[in-house]
């Protein structure tokens, strides 16, 4: 090359020049190699630092809905009214320069003050002292954002009709940590404010609606304790990044199918990256993640029946009543229906609960779900069971029994085990096996059950499951609790603590979904089932390729091993309660639709073995030729009364509600759903 | 054969040196472009306002003023050299007085307003010393040996130096220092006297150096705060150091603070430089300018390398180099073909001051140099830059179309 040619002359001072130029741009460019391709993932790394910030964007949450598809839980857009602060620069640096503006003529005066005091110009030094100072100056900035903001907020505030008051400190806070996040000033606002706020604040002001989503429940509480509540929770769930510099709002299921299902309901987080300049504004986004939305979950539930079963509970006994039903499909184990009182509203739980509120809502007595997760004596509807032992080990149904007369009451039955009096609520006089069920008389059912043995009636009570959950909720279950055989064979084990077993009191607790799964298992012929609330999990979008996900229907959980003759004879006996004159639970009947039932009152005692009240229970199931549901009711009652008259009642407009819900619906339709849902009882199908 | 040597046109330009100059202005177009129009406010100025088109019409002014250099003897230029001299230096007098120099809103004097547009005399000034400095040392090389002619020369140099340090502009007046010595060495100035200067540049400076960084409050030189802060900054000296032993937390903190804000250009100037990585983020896609990062003020100007780099990484930064390397070399092929000791010397005066700006001002970008005012030449922009670059440019054109042979 020519240049390269030049420069072998022999021309000692251009070469060296020469060397000079070629060493300073090996310099630079070796610098440069240096900074832009081997540091340049430090550089990279700092540029990201400070030019972005993520953020978490929760994904929308799956519904809830019933089993012919009403929504139960949903989300609807919350609007919030929000300072959009990116657009708010201009204004501030307006407001700004005013003040700043001022400050300088004051700053001058206080300067000829000081001049016309001292009688000379200030040198340097001393003008020092009537130096602006930084931080002087950034209050003047936080003075001048606030000032505009309070401005807009008023405005806001006039034109929607709605004081709104602006915190300073919360707004001073969010400006200095979220500034690429707009600043919500109003939140849930109603629809007539959206209209009023587009009517009037078109102009651009840097407020604007701000939309995100809300948990809704707009049946209110109805079935609050099956679809639980949820709480405010933005933290990353598992796999999920876990570090962001914002994060918006989202929810987290604690209880009920909210909490069981969270993680199906839930859906997967996004992200979001915002560039921010170098003031800390938002410029630009970008979704790098986007978030996966959660999958609706169908419930089991019969919206109507719930409904009616609610309804009822709450006309005869008020809002406030603790007390619990249960509706269950004596075919597949599905829940139709299940009620726990007193109900709360989960909507306020979505919108943010505050401590008074919460701690209305424990005193109440809501927190639990007394279908599962209290546990109750079962009181005379125990007797089923006895039955079911004493038949198998021999009893003859139409051999009489004679019940004494309670020598404190000759008008009632009552029998001595030992010394102990049990009292009978039924007359003296001659019992078959059939009267004395519907009667419910402790005498015949404490002699009979111990006559069995209190072992064999252990055994059946353990083929139902008693004293186990049902494994319908995770945490929200408690098994209740029932005797073991080594229990029961124990020393400290008496006839009358048998004697106690056989009228449903004592060492035995047992919760409205185990009932309704051993009703369910006398009426379908011998088989107990596990209980279902979920049917099906499937993805929001109709279209996906995703399947859909089926939980079992019907799963069988055990067998009785009792004749069939034997629970022919209990639930005949069963019918008869409701439909013979003699019946304890003939406010159950619903004309032309056969109800079989058993009632139950179980004396609640305290620690010191006072009365406190009662249980009152009414386990049925109906039709009786072709059983199809199983219906438990239980209140829980400081006063007298029995389950007859305060249970059957409700089962009666459930059954009512079931009847003309069955009547409305084409006979061919219900023909059909009755075929399939009694195909998907796998092995577990009872023949009629 | 004569006569076909007065006939033949001569070879006019030195035309690799021409290719690699229009590389630069277009890429200098380019990136004007790139690192204002980022700016909202900026783009909406009509277009005859907008940057990149007022450096375009510096370039073809520039090149008008280059072409007028060319056509001109360099021998007849040289006779004004003396007179240039003499009115810059009453130039760089002038812009020091309060009402004649601007200070464009910084904390430096160095701008006189003639109301269309701004000038920078200091720019002229090195041209002017480049001139004169050259003619003053093609003198024989026997009177180089005289000490007087001797302080002379060194004279001539620091009498701008001291102009352009008291406006000030540190930046400005140092690349006058190297400009000035390697002249001195082609002109073939005797070895003694360079070693004796050398020493005594090299004793002033390390004193200078040690009093910004050492020195107790009243035995330093006057200086302006921001310059000491560059320079502390670029010696990694930590702000806590100078700190009062009682210091509160918060004083601490806010010497903290500050530290990072003096540092703020350098360390968003290293962002943009090592961000753009090896194939940089494509042109108009640089974030750091187009966010505010690096201060929309100096992003067109004294840090348009850092655009550049950000956006063309390490391929770009090396193209510029390369373009710049070519001008330098180029020019040092036309000092060694220059007709007489005036040309050779003008042209090496010219190269050396284009390196000391591209070193000095790349340097800065990468932390490797202190943060001074020195524009990277044809890709800064401002006027004065690209006129005196250009013209300089042409100064050397000059002398490859009037060398040897010819």
């Amino acid at each position: 090359m020519l240049v390269v040619d030049e420069l072998k002359k022999n021309d000692p001072h251009l070469r060296l020049v020469a060397v000079m130029v070629a060493v300073g741009v090996c310099i630079l460019l070796a610098g440069l190699w240096w900074v832009q391709v081997v540091s340049v993932h430090e550089y990279q790394q700092h540029l990201e630092t400070q030019a972005y910030r993520s953020i978490r964007l929760p994904a929308v949450r799956g519904k809830i809905v019933d089993r012919e598809g009403r929504v139960l839980a949903e989300n609807r857009p919350s609007y919030n009214l929000s300072l959009f602060l990116n657009d708010m620069r201009a204004p501030f640096d307006a407001a700004y320069g005013k003040l700043h503006k001022a400050a300088l003529i004051a700053q001058k005066d206080r300067i000829a003050a000081e001049e016309k005091r001292v009688g000379h110009s200030l040198r340097k030094a001393e003008l020092k002292n009537f130096r602006l100072t930084t931080d002087y100056l950034d209050a003047l900035r936080q003075q001048a954002r606030l000032g505009v903001v309070n401005d807009i907020v008023t405005q806001v505030s006039r034109n929607i009709g709605v004081p709104i008051v602006l915190d300073p400190k919360d707004f001073n806070t969010h400006y200095a940590q979220e500034r690429a996040l707009p600043y919500p000033i109003l939140r849930n606002l109603t629809a007539s404010q959206i209209a009023r706020f587009a009517e009037n604040m078109t102009n651009g002001c840097g407020v604007e609606l701000d939309m995100q989503s809300a948990r809704n429940y707009p049946n209110g509480t109805v079935a609050a304790h099956v679809l639980g509540y949820l709480q405010h929770d933005d933290s990353s769930g598992t796999g999920e990044e876990s570090f962001y510099n914002y994060r918006l709002p989202d929810y987290k299921g604690l209880s009920g199918i909210e909490g069981q299902f969270n993680d199906d309901l839930h859906g997967r987080a996004g992200a979001e990256s915002v560039l921010v300049n170098n003031l800390g504004y938002r410029q630009s986004a970008n979704v790098w993640n986007k978030s996966e939305p959660g999958h609706n979950v169908v419930l089991t539930l019969d919206m109507d029946i719930q409904k009616a079963a609610e309804d009822s509970l709450r006309t005869h006994w008020g809002a406030g009543v603790r007390g619990s039903i249960v509706v269950m499909d004596v075919r597949n184990g599905d829940i139709l229906a299940m009620v726990s009182s007193p109900s709360y509203d989960p909507n306020q739980f979505a919108q943010g609960i505050n401590a008074d509120k919460y701690q209305a809502f424990k005193d109440s007595g809501a927190e639990n779900n007394r279908a599962t997760h209290e546990n109750y004596a079962p009181g005379s509807i125990f007797k089923t069971v006895v039955a079911l032992a004493a038949l198998e080990t021999g009893l003859d149904p139409n051999r009489t029994f004679r019940v004494d007369p309670n020598p404190r009451d000759t008008a009632k039955g009552g029998i001595f085990i030992g010394r102990r009096l049990i009292r009978d609520t039924a007359p003296p006089g001659e019992y078959k096996f059939q009267r004395a069920f519907i009667h419910s008389s402790n005498s015949y059912f404490v002699t009979n059950g111990i006559r069995a043995g209190v072992e064999n009636i252990v055994r059946i009570g353990q083929e139902f499951h008693l004293g186990e959950r049902t494994g319908l909720f995770a945490r929200q279950e408690t098994g209740g609790s029932f005797p073991t055989l080594d229990r029961v064979r124990a020393n400290d084990w008496h006839d009358g603590d048998t004697a106690n077993m056989c009228i449903g009191q004592g060492e035995i607790a047992v919760t409205p979904v185990q009932m309704a799964v051993m009703i369910a298992a006398i009426a379908n012929g011998g088989t107990v089932l596990f209980p279902r609330l979920v049917q099906r999990i499937e993805p929001v979008d109709e279209d996906s390729t995703e399947p859909a996900k089926d939980l079992p229907a019907g799963l069988v959980r055990d067998r009785l091993t009792v004749h069939p003759r034997s629970l022919e004879l209990v639930r005949e006996a069963m019918l008869a309660d409701v439909e013979s004159s003699e019946g304890t639970g003939t406010k159950a009947a619903v004309p032309g639709f056969r109800i079989c039932g058993k009632t139950g009152t179980a004396q609640v005692q305290d620690g010191a073995n006072h009365l406190t009240g009662y249980n009152f229970w009414f386990a049925s199931f109906a039709p009786y030729e072709n059983p199809r549901y199983s219906v438990v009711v239980m209140v829980q009652s400081a006063g007298t009364g029995s389950g007859g008259s305060v249970c059957a009642p409700i089962a009666h407009d459930i059954y009512e509600t079931i009847v003309q819900k069955s009547q409305l619906h084409l006979p061919a339709v219900v023909g059909e759903a009755m075929y399939d849902a009694g195909r998907q009882v796998s092995g577990g199908r009872v023949s009629h | 054969m004569y006569t076909t040597n007065y006939n033949v046109p001569k070879e006019s330009f030195d035309k690799l040196q021409v290719v690699a100059l229009i590389g630069l202005m277009f890429i200098g177009a380019a990136f004007v472009y790139s690192a204002t129009m980022a700016n909202d406010s900026a783009a909406l100025q009509p277009w005859y306002d907008q940057a990149w088109v007022r450096q375009i019409v510096w370039y073809v002014l520039g090149l008008g003023m280059a072409t007028f250099v060319c056509v001109v003897d360099y021998h007849t230029l040289s006779r004004w050299a003396d007179v240039a001299y003499w009115v810059m230096i009453l130039f760089l007098i002038a812009v020091l007085i309060p009402k004649i120099g601007t200070t464009h809103g910084w904390g430096a004097r160095r701008w006189i307003d003639f109301g269309a547009f701004q000038f920078q005399p200091s720019e002229f000034a090195k041209l002017a010393y480049i001139a004169a400095g050259a003619s003053f040392l093609s003198r024989p090389v026997e009177e180089l040996k005289q000490p007087a002619i001797f302080w002379k020369g060194i004279g001539m140099m620091m009498l701008p130096f001291v102009l352009i340090l008291k406006e000030p502009d540190l930046g400005s007046a140092l690349v006058l220092l190297p400009t000035g010595l390697v002249m001195m060495v082609v002109a073939g100035t005797p070895r003694r006297y360079l070693l004796q200067l050398m020493a005594c540049v090299g004793l002033l400076g390390s004193l200078f150096v040690a009093d910004v960084l050492f020195a107790p409050a009243r035995w330093q030189i006057p200086m302006e705060n921001y310059q000491r802060n560059r320079l502390l900054i670029y010696f990694g000296r930590d702000y806590k150091d100078s700190a009062p032993p009682n210091a509160t937390p918060a004083e601490l903190q806010r010497l903290r603070q500050r530290q990072l804000d003096d540092a703020y250009n350098v360390r968003q100037a290293l962002i943009s430089v090592g961000s753009g990585g090896l194939f940089g983020k494509g042109w108009r896609q640089g974030t750091q300018n187009a966010l505010g990062y690096l201060p929309r003020a100096v992003a067109h100007n004294d840090f348009i390398f850092s655009v550049i780099a950000e956006e063309e990484g390490f391929v770009g930064s090396v193209i510029v180099l390369t373009l710049y390397a070519v001008v330098l070399f180029t020019g040092l092929r036309i000092a060694g073909q220059a007709r007489d000791r005036l040309g050779r010397l003008m042209a090496v005066g010219v190269v050396t001051l284009i390196f000391s700006h591209v070193f000095v001002n790349i340097g800065m970008n990468i932390r490797i140099m202190p943060v001074t005012g020195v524009p990277l030449p044809l890709l800064s922009y401002g006027g004065s830059s690209v006129l005196c670059s250009l013209i300089a440019v042409g100064l050397m054109q000059n002398i490859h179309i009037h060398r040897k042979g010819y």
